[in-house]
Order: C-alpha cells, then sequence, then structure tokens
C-alpha cells in the first residue's frame, strides 16, 4: 500500500510550476510507473505527489529545420509510432520499441523515464549519442543543459525541487550518420537491460568521422564511452578496428554487482554489445 | 523382490476397473471435452480466495523474522494498538492446540516460537479492520529476536556446528538408502567411468495467484476457504491446532491461481494461521501473502547437491550407479523425507542397472523450508542421472540415444530397488518415436558448429516418475456420487481443481460408466464435504481420483442395469447406457430415457448413491537392506531439445521441444497437451533463468523483476506431443499420471543440446546465461 | 487523509466515487467497486494481471492513482460481454482450452480484445508482442496465442 499522501493534479504548466516554488517537498507524478512501484516499496518519502500528467501542452512531438522537439510528458508508446522520432531519432525509436510493455509505454512518460534517473534506464543512452538537451523550466527561470550533465547517480538529478522537465531537444543531423541501440537481458522481453547501448557513427567515406558511444546500466548514471570514441575517431569503419575498439569500452565503465549480473560479466558484455551495436549500425 | 498385497475386500473393485480397462473403446474419456470452468474464468466471474465478499470481514497478515536465526526475545503490537484499524496482534501464545504444522516430523510452528529459523519466518499475525491498513500497522509491530549463528550451506551444516533445531541432536533430518548388488565389485569390471558433481538451486513456485485463506467461525466449528490440495489433510492440521476435532473443520476450495505442489504444502499452513486468527477475533480473517511475502516465506523447490558416479562397459551396457544425494531442507523438514525418497528411488533414471547404491542425506539450513514442487525431488535428480548418460556415452563414444536403448526399462526389468515392473512401461518407444520426429541423428551430425557466434545444438532426456506415494505408504482414493430424482448427477471428490483441469477430466471418466452426457454431471470437488480422497498431487488427481468415480459410477450403473433388466426382461449384463439411453445390446430401437430409468430405480427401492473407495494394492520396502516395493506404477517422458547459444553473451534460445510421454489412457488430450506446455516451459525457466539468490539467508530476489520466470516471448515451438498409451491396470481406463512429467527431463535435455552445441559440460542449474559464458571461457582457456 | 472526489465511467456506466489519493486504480476497481474479476498478483507492474483499459489503452492498474482516472473510461473484464453475449476472445479461450487456473485470463481476455480491434489481423509476432506485458505460469502461452489468431483468422 503507498503511505499517505496529498494530491494536486495540474492541467497547465503554470500553475504546476508555482505550486512546486511554494512547496519544495513535492514530488512530481509524471506517468507514475516508476514512482509508485518506489512509493509503496517506501523507497523514496513524500508528502505531496504533483500530478502534471494532464498538462496537455507538453505533450508534443515536433520539429523544425534544426531539431526535434519531445514535450516531456509524451508517452513511451507516442515516441514508438512516431514517424519524426523514427526519422530522425532512430535509436530512440529502436529504445521505444523495445521498452518495458504495451501497458507501461501507454503510461510511462520519457520525462519520468529520463527524471526517474534509472541507470538502466533505456531513453538515456539513445538521446545522448543524439546530443539531446534538456529544457529544464522553474516559475523564476528557464535553462537548457547537455543530458549528460543531467544524471547524477541512481534516481538523482541536477533538477532543483521547484524544476520541471519540459522538453526534449535534438538536433537533426546531417551528413552520413549511422544510429543504433541494443539491450542485453537475460530474458527476450519485458527485462531490465544489464547493458544497454546507443551509438551514433558518421562517416566520411569509409572513415569514421565523428563517433558517440553511451551505455547503460553499467555505471552509476548512463555514460559516455570516450575511449572508445577516440579510439574509433577518424579510423576505417572496419570490423577489425570496431572489435579492437570495444576493448576500449572497460576503461569507460564502472559497473557494480547486482541479482541481475556480475561487475565481471557485464564488463564483458560491454564490449561484446558496443562491438554488436556499432556492427549492426554500420551493416558490417 | 517384491510382492504385491492384494485385498480380498476389494476384489469386486478389481473386477470393475480390468472390465473398463478391456473395453477401450469410449464414448467421452480421450475425447476433447471442454473445461467446465472456462466460462467463470474468461468473464472474471470465477471466485479466488481474495474475490468473496463477507460480512464483517477481517484482514491479517503475516509479520516476519528479519533475522535468519534467533531467540524471540518479544513480540509486542507497540503503537499499532493505537492505530484505529487494530484489532489484534496474534503470537503462537493465542494457539488453543498444538503449534504444529509439521507434515511428517513434527519439527515446524504455525507462528515461530521461541525460536525463529528462517528470515522471512512468521512470527505472528497482524489483524486489521481494513485491508488498507496493513502493511502500516505490520511496521509497527515490535519485534525483538537476539541472533544466534546461522549456517545456509548444506555440506557446511552436516558438520553440526550450528543446530538449526537443537532438539534434533543433528542438522541431518534423515538419510534414505537403495542398494543393489555390489557397487565396488562392479567397478573394478567397469571399462568406462564417469564422476561429476551436480548442483541445482531453489525454484520458486510463482504461482500467479499468491496464498490465501479465508477462516470463517460458524457452527461451532472453522469453516475455511482455503486454497489447498489436499482438503483432508488441511482439516487435520488445522485441527490439531485449533484444538479441535476434525469433523469441526470443513474446507471449501475456491477456484485457485496455480498451485504446482505449493499450495499442497502452504494450504494447511496458511489455513492454520488464519483459522489461529479468527478464532483469537472470533470474526472472519482474511489472510494473503503479499508477493514478496509469498516470495520470502512460502516454501520452494529443494536445492540439491549429488556427487554422481556411474560406469559402462564397452558393449554401451550400465553396470553401477554409485550416488549421494544432498538435499537442503531449509528450517524444517516439510516434505522432505518424501522428495529425497523419490530422488533416491529414481537417481538411477529409467535404466536396468544391475549394481545400485544410492544414499540420500535431508539436512537443515537456516534458509527458507523445502516444499513440493511439480515433479517433487525427480527434477534435481533426473538432471543428474542424464546429464551423466549423455557424459558416459561421450566417454563409451557412443550415440547417445542408442547408450540409453541398450539399457531403458522394459516390462519385465527390475528398477533399482529391484521391484520387477509388470506392466505399462512405454519409454523404449517414446525414445525411439521422439528421436524419429526430430532427426536426431541428422542433427547430431550436423550441430555444433559455430556459425557466425551461434551454434545449435540438440540433445535429449528421459524421466520416470513413481505415480502416488511410494513404498508401503498407504494411498486410497475415494468418491461419493448421488443421482437426484431427476438424473442430474452430483460427484463429491477431494481432489482440487487447481488450474490441471482434473475436474474436467474426472466428469467425463463418470459420463463414461454412467452412460450420460458430461452436462448432466456437477462436480463438488476440494471440500471435506466430500469422502477423504487424498491429495491433489503426485500425479494422481485424475488417475486415482478417477478410478475413485470409475467405481462409485460403476455401482451406480449396475444398479440401473438391474432394474431396466426387469423392463427389458434381460438379464442385467446386456443392458446398455449410452448417452443417455437405457436399452438391451441386441434391441436398442426399444429404450427408455436415462431419467425414465431413475425414476424406476426410486420407485424400486434402488438406492442410487454410491462411494468409490479403493486401496491401491502396494508391496513392502526394506529401510535397512535398501530394496523392495517402490511405487505401483511409473509415468515415463522423453524430451528432445534444439538449442541455439549465443557464444559470446551466453544466451540460450529454445528453438524447439519434442515431447513424448507415456501416461497410459490419455482421458482428455487437449487438457493433456495444456499440461505438457506448461511443465515444459516451467522447465525452461528451472533450467536457464530462474534463481532465488540469497544474502547472509535473506532472499533478495522477491519480485518478478528479480526473479524471472519465463514471458510469452521466451517460449519455444512445441512439437504435437507423442502420446504412448501403455495402460496401467490400477487407472481408470488404464490412464497414470501426467502433469508433473513434461518438467522432468528438462533440464537435462536442455543442458544436453548446449554441451552438444558448444562443448561445455553444464553442471549446474539454473545454468544462467553467466554461468554459461564463464563455463565458454573456461573451455577456451582449456 | 482528504478524499478526492472523481468522476468516471466503468464498463459504460458513470460513476461518482471519493477516494484516497494513495489507492491505485486497482484498489477501486477491486475494492471499492467490488469487481473482482481483474486480478491483483504482484503490485508492482511485473505481472500485468491487473490490466485494464483506461481511455481503450490497456493499462496496468496498479501503476496509476485512482485519483488520476478522474474523466476518464474504464473497461474491465467485466465489461467486455454485453447483454450476456461473449466476446469472440472469450469464446475463442473457451475452445482453445487457452486457460488453466485462469488467474490471468481476465488480463489476457482483456489485451486480447483490445489487440484486434486495433490490429484486426495480427501477425504471431505482433500478438506475442501486445501479450508480453501478461505472464502466466501454467499454460506455457502457446494455445493463448493460438486463440487470438484463431479469432483474427475467423473474421477474415
Amino acid at each position: 500500500m503507498i503511505p499517505e499522501i496529498e494530491y494536486h493534479r495540474f492541467s497547465r504548466l503554470e500553475d504546476a510550476l508555482r505550486f512546486l516554488s511554494e512547496n519544495p517537498d513535492s514530488k512530481i507524478i509524471a506517468g507514475g510507473t516508476d514512482l509508485l512501484v518506489q512509493l509503496r516499496a517506501r523507497k523514496i518519502n513524500v508528502k505531496k505527489l504533483v500530478d502534471i500528467y494532464n498538462i496537455g501542452e507538453l505533450r508534443y512531438i515536433s520539429e523544425d529545420s534544426g531539431e526535434v522537439k519531445i514535450g516531456a510528458l509524451t508517452t513511451i508508446e507516442e515516441l514508438k509510432n512516431s514517424k519524426i522520432v523514427e526519422k530522425y531519432v532512430q535509436p530512440l525509436h529502436i529504445a521505444s520499441r523495445s521498452f518495458a510493455t504495451w501497458q507501461v509505454r501507454n503510461i510511462a512518460t520519457i520525462g519520468g523515464n529520463l527524471c526517474n534517473a534509472s541507470p538502466a534506464a533505456d531513453t538515456a543512452p539513445p538521446l545522448i549519442v543524439a546530443g539531446a538537451r534538456l529544457r529544464l523550466k522553474s516559475i523564476r527561470r528557464e535553462r537548457i543543459v547537455p543530458i549528460e550533465e543531467f544524471f547524477r547517480g541512481p534516481g538523482q538529478t541536477i533538477l532543483n525541487p521547484d524544476e520541471v522537465l519540459v522538453e526534449v531537444n535534438i538536433p537533426k543531423h546531417s551528413g552520413q550518420w549511422f544510429f543504433n541501440f541494443m539491450k542485453l537481458g537475460r530474458r527476450v522481453s519485458h527485462i531490465l537491460s544489464i547493458v544497454n547501448v546507443a551509438v551514433a557513427v558518421k562517416l566520411d567515406g569509409g572513415r569514421i568521422e565523428d563517433v558517440k558511444i553511451a551505455l547503460g546500466s553499467v555505471a552509476p548514471t548512463p555514460i559516455r564511452a570516450k575511449s572508445v570514441e577516440e579510439y574509433l575517431k577518424n579510423r576505417e569503419a572496419t570490423l577489425e578496428n570496431i572489435e579492437k575498439s570495444s576493448l576500449e569500452v572497460v576503461k569507460d565503465i564502472k559497473p557494480i554487482s547486482d541479482v541481475r549480473a556480475s561487475a565481471e560479466y557485464r564488463i564483458e558484455m560491454s564490449k561484446v554489445m558496443v562491438k554488436r551495436c556499432l556492427r549492426e549500425a554500420l551493416k558490417l | 523382490m517384491s510382492s504385491i498385497t492384494y485385498l480380498e475386500s476389494q476384489k469386486d473393485e478389481y473386477r470393475i476397473l480390468d472390465q473398463w480397462l478391456k473395453a477401450r473403446e469410449y464414448v467421452y474419456v480421450g475425447k476433447d471435452v471442454k473445461r467446465i470452468d472456462a466460462l467463470d474464468k474468461v468473464t472474471g466471474r470465477a471466485r479466488y480466495v481474495e474475490d468473496f465478499l463477507v460480512e464483517g470481514l477481517t484482514y491479517a497478515r503475516i509479520v516476519k523474522s528479519d533475522i535468519p536465526h534467533g531467540v524471540i526475545e518479544w513480540i509486542r503490537p507497540g503503537r499499532a494498538v493505537e492505530h484505529p484499524d487494530f484489532i489484534a496482534l496474534v503470537t503462537c501464545e493465542d494457539i488453543p492446540g498444538l503449534n504444529q504444522v509439521g507434515y511428517y516430523i513434527p519439527d515446524q510452528p504455525a507462528l515461530a516460537e521461541k525460536k525463529v529459523r528462517f528470515h522471512g519466518e512468521p512470527v505472528a499475525l497482524i489483524v486489521s479492520s481494513k485491508p488498507d491498513s496493513l502493511e502500516e500497522l505490520r511496521n509497527l509491530v515490535e519485534v525483538e529476536i537476539k541472533p544466534l549463528k546461522a549456517v545456509y550451506d548444506p555440506l557446511e551444516a552436516l558438520k553440526d556446528k550450528v543446530l538449526v533445531h537443537e532438539e534434533h541432536g543433528s542438522n541431518i533430518v534423515l538419510r534414505t538408502k537403495v542398494k543393489k548388488g555390489d557397487v565396488s565389485k562392479a567397478l573394478e569390471n567397469t571399462d568406462y567411468v564417469v564422476e561429476n558433481v551436480y548442483k541445482t538451486g531453489y525454484q520458486e513456485h510463482a504461482y500467479l495467484e499468491p496464498e490465501g485463506a479465508l477462516a470463517i467461525p460458524m457452527d461451532g466449528g472453522m469453516t475455511i476457504i482455503l486454497p489447498a490440495q489436499y482438503p483432508h489433510l488441511a482439516q487435520s492440521i488445522i485441527a490439531r491446532v485449533l484444538g479441535y476435532p476434525q469433523s469441526k473443520i470443513r474446507i471449501i476450495q475456491p477456484v485457485i491461481g496455480g498451485g504446482f505442489g505449493g499450495k499442497d504444502d502452504m494450504g494447511p499452513i496458511i489455513g492454520a494461521q488464519a483459522a489461529i486468527a479468527a478464532y483469537k477475533v472470533r470474526r472472519p480473517v482474511l489472510l494473503v501473502y503479499t508477493r514478496e511475502d509469498s516470495f520470502t516465506s512460502h516454501c520452494k523447490r529443494d536445492p540439491a547437491y549429488i556427487r554422481y558416479k556411474s560406469g559402462a562397459n564397452r558393449d554401451g551396457k550400465l553396470t553401477f550407479v554409485d550416488v549421494e544425494i544432498i538435499f537442503d531442507a531449509g528450517a524444517y523438514a516439510n516434505r522432505g523425507p518424501f522428495t529425497l525418497w523419490r530422488a533416491t528411488a529414481h537417481a538411477t533414471g529409467p535404466y536396468e542397472v544391475p549394481n545400485v547404491d544410492v544414499r540420500g542425506i535431508l539436512v537443515y539450513t537456516n534458509k527458507v523450508y523445502q516444499g513440493s514442487f511439480r515433479g517433487f525431488g525427480n527434477p534435481q535428480v533426473q538432471f543428474a542421472a542424464e546429464r551423466q548418460m549423455d557424459e558416459l556415452a561421450d566417454k563409451i563414444g557412443i550415440d547417445p540415444l542408442e547408450f540409453r536403448l541398450k539399457n531403458i526399462l522394459r516390462i519385465g526389468s527390475r528398477i533399482s530397488t529391484d521391484q520387477v515392473l509388470e506392466d505399462s512401461v512405454g519409454v523404449g518407444e517414446a525414445l525411439v518415436r521422439v528421436a524419429e520426429k526430430c532427426g536426431w541423428f541428422e542433427k547430431r551430425k550436423k550441430y555444433g558448429k559455430i556459425v557466425d557466434g551461434k551454434a545449435r545444438g540438440i540433445g535429449l532426456a528421459c524421466a520416470w516418475h513413481g505415480i502416488s506415494t511410494s513404498r508401503g505408504v498407504p494411498d486410497w482414493c475415494n468418491a461419493y456420487i448421488n443421482v437426484s430424482k431427476d438424473g442430474s448427477v452430483s460427484i463429491y471428490t477431494g481432489i482440487v481443481e487447481i488450474g490441471q483441469g482434473t475436474h474436467t477430466g474426472l466428469i467425463q471418466i463418470a459420463a463414461e460408466a454412467l452412460g450420460i452426457p458430461v452436462e448432466k454431471i456437477n462436480l463438488i470437488g476440494g471440500t471435506t464435504d466430500a469422502p477423504d480422497t487424498g491429495a491433489t498431487h503426485g500425479s494422481r488427481g485424475l488417475s486415482f481420483g478417477g478410478v475413485a468415480i470409475l467405481l462409485a459410477a460403476s455401482k451406480i450403473r449396475e444398479k440401473v442395469q438391474k432394474v431396466a433388466s426387469r423392463i427389458f426382461e434381460c438379464k442385467p449384463e446386456d443392458v446398455e447406457i449410452r448417452d443417455g439411453w437405457v436399452f438391451e445390446k441386441i434391441k436398442p430401437e426399444k429404450r427408455i430415457s436415462w431419467e425414465e430409468a431413475v425414476k424406476r430405480c426410486y420407485a424400486e427401492g434402488e438406492e442410487l448413491s454410491a462411494t468409490g473407495y479403493f486401496f491401491m494394492p502396494k508391496g513392502k520396502f526394506d529401510e535397512e537392506k535398501g530394496q523392495g516395493f517402490a511405487y505401483i506404477v511409473f509415468s515415463y517422458m522423453v524430451s528432445a531439445v534444439e538449442v541455439e547459444v549465443d557464444l559470446e553473451t551466453g544466451l540460450t534460445r529454445i528453438l524447439k521441444v519434442w515431447p513424448a510421454i507415456c501416461a497410459g489412457k490419455i482421458v482428455n488430450p487437449k487438457l493433456a497437451v495444456t499440461q505438457i506446455h506448461g511443465a515444459t516451459v516451467q522447465g525452461i525457466g528451472y533450467t536457464l533463468m530462474e534463481e532465488v539468490v540469497i544474502e547472509d539467508g535473506k532472499i533478495v530476489n522477491t519480485n518478478y523483476t528479480d526473479y524471472l520466470i519465463p514471458t510469452i516471448s521466451d517460449i519455444p515451438e512445441i512439437d504435437e506431443p507423442i502420446f504412448v498409451e501403455d495402460y496401467f491396470k490400477f487407472g481408470p481406463m488404464g490412464a497414470k499420471g501426467l502433469a508433473e512429467m513434461a518438467l522432468i527431463p528438462i533440464p537435462a535435455a536442455i543442458t544436453n543440446a548446449i554441451k552438444h552445441a558448444v562443448g561445455v559440460k553444464p553442471s549446474e542449474i539454473p545454468y544462467t546465461p553467466e554461468k554459461l559464458y564463464r563455463d565458454l571461457l573456461r573451455r577456451m582457456r582449456e | 487523509m482528504e478524499k478526492k472526489k472523481i468522476i468516471f465511467k466503468i464498463n459504460g456506466v458513470e460513476k461518482t466515487v471519493e477516494v484516497e489519493p494513495n489507492k491505485t486504480l486497482l484498489w477501486l476497481i477491486r475494492e471499492v467497486l467490488k469487481l473482482k474479476g481483474t486480478k491483483k498478483a504482484c503490485e508492482r507492474g511485473d505481472c500485468g494481471l491487473c490490466t485494464v483499459l483506461l481511455n481503450g489503452e490497456p493499462v496496468k492498474s496498479c501503476l496509476v492513482l485512482a485519483v488520476e482516472v478522474d474523466g476518464s473510461e474504464i473497461v474491465t473484464v467485466e465489461g467486455l460481454s454485453r447483454d450476456g453475449e461473449l466476446t469472440p476472445i472469450q469464446k475463442a479461450f473457451i475452445e482453445h482450452g487457452a486457460l488453466q487456473c485462469g488467474f490471468c485470463t481476465p488480463a489476457f481476455v482483456i489485451v486480447g480484445h483490445w489487440l484486434l480491434n486495433r490490429n484486426p489481423n495480427p501477425s504471431r509476432e505482433e500478438v506475442v508482442e501486445a501479450l508480453n506485458g501478461v505472464l502466466c505460469r501454467c499454460t506455457g502461452y502457446r494455445p493463448i496465442i493460438e486463440a487470438i489468431l484463431d479469432v483474427a483468422k475467423k473474421r477474415k
């Protein structure tokens, strides 16, 4: 049973922001598929719930010439069905297809998934490699931060108590970019990742001009595999180079052992998944 | 050599069973009759224990020990008393009768007394007027336990440095033994010997409906709506705990959300707990385990440690089997003495072995206690036996299928206890047919090669499984049938419907014997209102429960035949009853309806109710010598499995399973197929993904996110099962047990296939991707 | 705890209920409205047995607060068969014996019903994808897939 709680629902962002500024002991609920589980298990202790789910102005997927804008309350199922996301934010689209189950995708929001800050969150690595920036808003100010600066640890973000994540901005990529996302679990579906990986690779002919790789579940936050990226930059996109680069990932990750997998296995699987994800992205 | 004792008083029953066995042509038996409970289940009308609306209901939850081994200093309600919903805190001091729910060994309290022996052990019950305050109230209860040193590893427990039950003097609960011939002499004359250690882990039942009980004080006794698998056992245990005569306890089964053996053990225990609370508060009490409570505090499949040594000669004949089996009972013996005996008796696998030495040890540890679970001690040992067969075959250099066929049990074979199999042994045929269907020889040649980081393999395993209770342990069944004046029929049986579909099968048997459509029959099952039918376990529900119904119905049939013979002026045995019509066999056009015949019986003083008591003929087992009668009959199973292993990740995909079962007459093929599917998938979970993780005695994965069971995406293709109908003379129309079978060979079949694919030698289940990955690394280094 | 008034439609009937904010939709359905066909089996979104349709889409009712459904429309298993006539999915589950203990059956029936409304002719993969949020421990799932595919086939 969920502990006693006050519930406040808003359908206008401004009202929610005002309430938050006056009630710093609040917790935002934006779908709640993770939050209710944590509340029930008493993993978090809050007195006031601020339900922003009905704020329609935060539920959209749009594009302009330079970027894709996703409202924070867009559900994962909406991401999955979006032509814009499919076209411009491919790794996020792939991740949304294997995200939990239909019943959860229908409710879970992209903002909720990010703000919950699980190291295993499937939406984070794709957005990291896509260069996403997050728009955070409070009644007093608004700021835009690169997604990589957003996470601070399991369940922890840079959000202030009065702030709401309102939008995810993803730049459109020009040039010959290749994207991919992969996850490994102990079961085929409906599973928390042992490791998940997203990649973005820009080719110039056969040469890797630019590359971004991000992993989840192998550190306290989703992380970039910068050593792998360094290795690959300006090298030919060959199987051999990919294989060698994937070994570098051990320098980037800090996995722990838990009921799902040991740290050693996570290290080995990080190499495998980086390799596979790149290989599949580049169709090698 | 053992001989079976037949009872003079049951001669008539033997005759009736034989008559139906020989009929071979049936109207309802062997047909896909639709489940009688399907309509209620698809519309949401089926009422499970949590779904009853009861006036004045109160709600209870267990208060658990968070210490794996310790002395209880005190248990107090604390600030819970200040809560408006608080009704009572119930501890062992509130128990009016004996605080004892042990099954075979009286070692287990309904609520912990003086000591706790595992993390999660129920120490008290909190009762509330509202269900939503239970969690809060439970957190307010004060429990003080002084920790003692604990022991978790069964091999460590054998040293008796920490005693789980001081009064027992040792952690060894008991030892078992099966012995034949001379193993040490055989060893000297054996060409090939293989020795390995096999380990298996806990398996959680994970039935979707957790344990529950609704106890209602009424009529000067206690009525309990109880998901159990043996109402009369629950009745006797609850009577003992309440200090009531057994007859004052009434058990009614609700619709039950899965059992798999777990509710056989948990029914009496949670029923007793709910009854104690209801006794104290004098109001109806609904006690339900949350999912987490179910994970932490209900019994599970026993972990096993098996040292297995066996040998064969150049000709491919087994010479000896030498096995030591250590079963981890956890904190209480529960069914351990019986799961261990079953493992001991089945340790050779379904093969002729001239020299056998099997020694079993059941040992206490400070962990959650063991329990009944589909296969009941046998999956652990069949995993070892059947992995061992593949290793031996490898060593000899012979195909594993051919090796098995050279040694397989046949009619007339002597099993490890030296019992002779008199009939009903179809496993050899099953092996041959499975191999044919799965393309065995071709795939054994073709697979085992790495293509693009992946490799395919095919493996198979056999299983045998004694039906009903072992040795001389008495086993009986019964049923009561009454024909109402309008011709409709009521059947009362203690057999419980836990989802397996048995009640539908039982009605088919009654319809066959009475000669009336299934629609005219109503079955009231799983209740102490019926005569003691024995448990719904050991794959005996349909086979033994069906015998009783067949006998009772046949007695009524004979009475109707007698009355009708006077109308048709013929001999009673010349009267046929079919599809609701009664007629003389040679003159079917002159007929009366079943209803008319029933009316005549009522009018002419012929009683139309009957019981169908049957006492299973059994032999004796000499525990000293380790020889004698083991089981009245065995069912057999063969499964072939095709896998694909991803060498880089250790993930195994099961591509296809080919099952064959020897369970005598198949009463309802559709129900049989769904049992085979369900058991196969449960076996896949057991083999590859289901792992109870225990840290310092505490189970840490207490939900479906961290304890993985197969989802709809994890299931393989399952071939149309092969039914080898090896009729059993004391089954209804020759039926044997079926429900457990398909799980038992799966662990070895999968791991044998993995071995074929990538060459590792799996010796431990669950064989998770991580374990397979480690074995692959080790193999590469070698 | 202060109760909130919510108005919603369930199985076609409008209801006004006062409910505490810490209660879930599952609680509202089972304990307040006493509709016992929707099952509770894990209360943390793992098993999917409490699935109902919320505004036409399947959701796990243990992961939704009751107060959140104000103004919404809910369908539970009891609301599928109107006027005593079974839905094609329910008939197919009976026909195929696509159930054993039945505890997960209402959830599978709900999701199957929704899937066929949305996609009258799903592939086997689409059926599996739609259903993989519901656990079953008895059947091995296969007859459930067959039942749903069979409805689609018969409709064609």
